[in-house]
């Protein structure tokens, strides 16, 4: 495999690893593979039926001339002459050589002539090399020629040897009369020789001699040679046509189709990267190979359309999703003006100091704050929250923040400015959306606050020098739950020097990551921390008290708060200034 | 996280609370007190488990007090500390039965 990634290669590397030369390739080893055991396989059972043909006919045909020779002539005189004469010979020296002379009467004989020419008719059989009478030396593993027709170059005279091996030579002498009797050997001069043969044995049992046929085997060779060059050449042409057949139709039928569904897909991401609208860039390949590549193929043109349904769809939803926050991030700016945010508040005032925070879960909330001028001498002061967040407790702040200050401007008590809400808003409340209001006037020559508390968390107070605490005040039920209901007011004296923290349910319920809630009591404990502070500092204190505490956890309600510290008139500063020293 | 275990008797419905009952899992106790009150003469409902519960949360119980206000009675058992003190504060406990 190669290394590279197919996307890092070059034209020429991406052809040598193509599928269509790997098909080649693996073709034409295949076929090489397949074609030489063929080749073993084929050759193999040519040369052993064509060697056991030659066999078959060498072994009858000495089976043959053995048998005619019996009828016609007795071999034994001439075959023991001629083995006397060579053991006498070869007894004198083991070196020594043969003597034509010592041997030339044997050819004279009668029967040597008898038996030389009913031999020769066997040499015009094919293939047949020689037909001869030998008898074997065991003593010296030699083949002694008796009698042989043979009128060429090669002709043996009787007495003649030749050495041959022991091995062969000991089938021959110890043959049962059974199966064929056949030597193969490889000779200089002839090349692949087949020597079958028949013996003949005297009336006590003992060989006399050899009727021996040399077959040649050379057709043999030669046949397994050409077939071998032969099965080679068409071999390699049939392989090679095949191997280029086969790529061809691999290339029509796999390669192609692949190619385009690659060129669709690269294409299909260059449109969508120039924002080009086409959707059919795999419909339109129209593969038609009714395979696998087919399927890939509808299935990538489904993927395609569903791509294009899917996108379409999220365009759509994240423009809706866009408008909702355009929306919202409007609805909350709206009710953010909605809360007086300018500090200094009350510029004209230097009797009070007034300062507040609100912060939404979400985009908009239900928490509100309100302060304004009844008339010259009196502040009201609203905190609020409506059940539940987000959009519907949006609404519902609304109304009620207004509907509040329009009773408020009236110039009735707080009680009574809290009933009128209740009655009006429970009036019309299908929904059942209620709201906690704490609701307080300040009399600002005086200091005196009068409130009223409609289901709201207590408010926190200090009076001069000391520290903040909670008032256990009276409670009137929440605003919106049940119409008819009456409150109560009660009043706190704020001296000069005195502070008013009003706060929603957001700071005590704020959990930290083990839903632990921050508390009333960690709230106490930061206002004190620093209580001389001035209303703003004071307001950011908590607000730092209560994000360390959270961390990380989300905040899952509104946080609103408001201070107030009352500074009195200029006089009575300066009497308490004494006081606070 | 809210679990909401109903059992009835007769035309006595028992709904016991466990958890947060806040502006994520109201919704849940509103509909499945919307589904089941129907024919319900007394309500009880059971905090003894409710180990919170936010604004949100008292609007589903101030429905459910309005709704059962007109077709029998509603009351609230085993009301723990933490949650007591919001009732007072909001001022529920003057509204409600409390036991």
């Amino acid at each position: 495999m190669p290394e590279k990634n197919i996307r890092e290669m070059s034209e020429q590397e991406r052809k040598r690893y193509s599928l269509a030369s790997r098909i080649f390739q693996s073709t034409i080893i295949g076929s090489i593979i397949l074609g030489i055991t063929a080749l073993l396989i084929g050759l193999g059972m040519f040369s052993y039926s064509l060697v056991n043909q030659y066999i078959s006919e060498g072994f009858s045909l000495s089976e043959n001339a053995a048998s005619i020779l019996n009828r016609t002539v007795d071999i034994k005189p001439l075959s023991e002459a001629v083995m006397q004469e060579y053991r006498a010979l070869r007894a004198q020296d083991e070196h020594t050589e043969y003597d034509p002379e010592r041997f030339s009467s044997f050819a004279e004989r009668e029967d040597y002539q008898t038996i030389c020419s009913v031999l020769s008719e066997y040499l015009n059989f094919d293939q047949v090399e020689f037909v001869y009478l030998a008898m074997y030396d065991e003593d010296r593993s030699a083949m002694v020629y008796i009698a042989d027709p043979d009128e060429s170059e090669e002709h043996m005279m009787p007495g003649e040897w030749e050495s041959v091996s022991e091995k062969g030579m000991k089938r021959f002498l110890n043959w049962d009369g059974t199966g064929r009797l056949y030597e193969i050997d490889r000779t200089e001069k002839y090349g692949w020789l087949c020597t079958t043969g028949v013996p003949f044995r005297g009336e006590d049992g003992a060989i006399r001699a050899f009727v021996l046929t040399d077959v040649s085997l050379v057709n043999v060779v030669n046949g397994m040679k050409s077939l071998f060059w032969q099965y080679t050449a068409g071999l390699i042409i049939i392989m090679n046509l095949f191997a280029y057949l086969l790529t061809r139709q691999m290339k029509r039928t796999v390669i192609q189709p692949i190619d385009a569904i690659s060129q669709a897909a690269q294409d299909y991401v260059k449109d969508r990267r120039e924002g080009n609208d086409v959707d059919d860039h795999f419909s339109s390949l129209n593969i038609k190979t009714g395979d696998e590549i087919e399927n890939l193929s509808s299935v990538m043109s489904d993927m395609e359309r569903d791509l294009a349904e899917h996108e379409e769809d999220l365009t759509r939803v994240t423009a809706e999703k866009e408008r909702i926050n355009t929306e919202l991030t409007l609805a909350n700016r709206i009710q953010t003006d909605m809360l007086p945010n300018i500090y200094p508040a009350f510029p004209e005032y230097s009797e009070f100091d007034i300062y507040a925070y609100s912060k939404p879960a979400r985009e908009v909330g239900g928490d509100f704050y309100d302060y304004f001028l009844i008339d010259q001498d009196h502040l009201c002061m609203v905190m609020a929250d409506v059940s539940d967040k987000g959009i519907p407790a949006a609404l519902f702040m609304m109304a009620s923040k207004i509907i509040l200050s329009n009773n408020a401007m009236m110039n009735i008590r707080p009680s009574e400015i809290l009933k009128n809400t209740n009655d009006l808003i429970c009036s019309n409340n299908r929904e059942e959306m209620f709201v906690t209001v704490w609701l307080g006037i300040l009399e600002i020559s005086t200091g005196k606050v009068t409130a009223a508390n409609a289901g709201h968390e207590y408010p926190a107070v200090m009076h001069e020098n000391g520290r903040f605490e909670l008032i256990q005040d009276k409670h009137g039920f929440i605003i919106g739950g049940i119409s008819g209901l009456e409150y109560q007011d009660y009043e706190i004296m704020l001296e000069p020097g005195s502070k008013l923290f009003l706060y929603t349910d957001g700071i005590p319920e704020a959990a930290d990551a083990a839903s632990e809630l921050y508390g009333t009591d960690r709230m106490l404990d930061a206002l004190n921390s620093e209580p001389g502070a001035d209303v703003r500092k004071l307001i950011e204190n908590i607000q730092d008290s209560v994000s360390g505490f959270a961390g990380n956890t989300e905040q899952s309600d509104d946080i609103t708060m408001l201070c107030l510290e009352y500074k009195g008139k200029e006089q009575m500063r300066d009497q308490a200034e004494p006081h606070q020293k | 996280m809210l679990n909401i275990n109903k059992s009835t008797d007769g035309s006595k419905l028992t709904v016991a609370l466990e958890g947060r009952l806040d502006t994520n899992t109201s919704p849940d106790l509103e509909a499945s007190l919307q589904e089941s009150l129907d024919g319900v003469t007394e309500l009880v409902l059971d905090l003894e488990k409710l180990d919170y519960i936010s604004s949100a949360g008292l609007r589903v119980l101030l429905a459910a007090h309005k709704m059962m206000s007109k077709q029998g009675s509603m009351k609230v058992v085993h009301v723990n500390t933490t949650v007591m003190e919001i009732f007072e504060i909001t001022g529920f406990l003057d509204i409600l039965t409390v036991e």
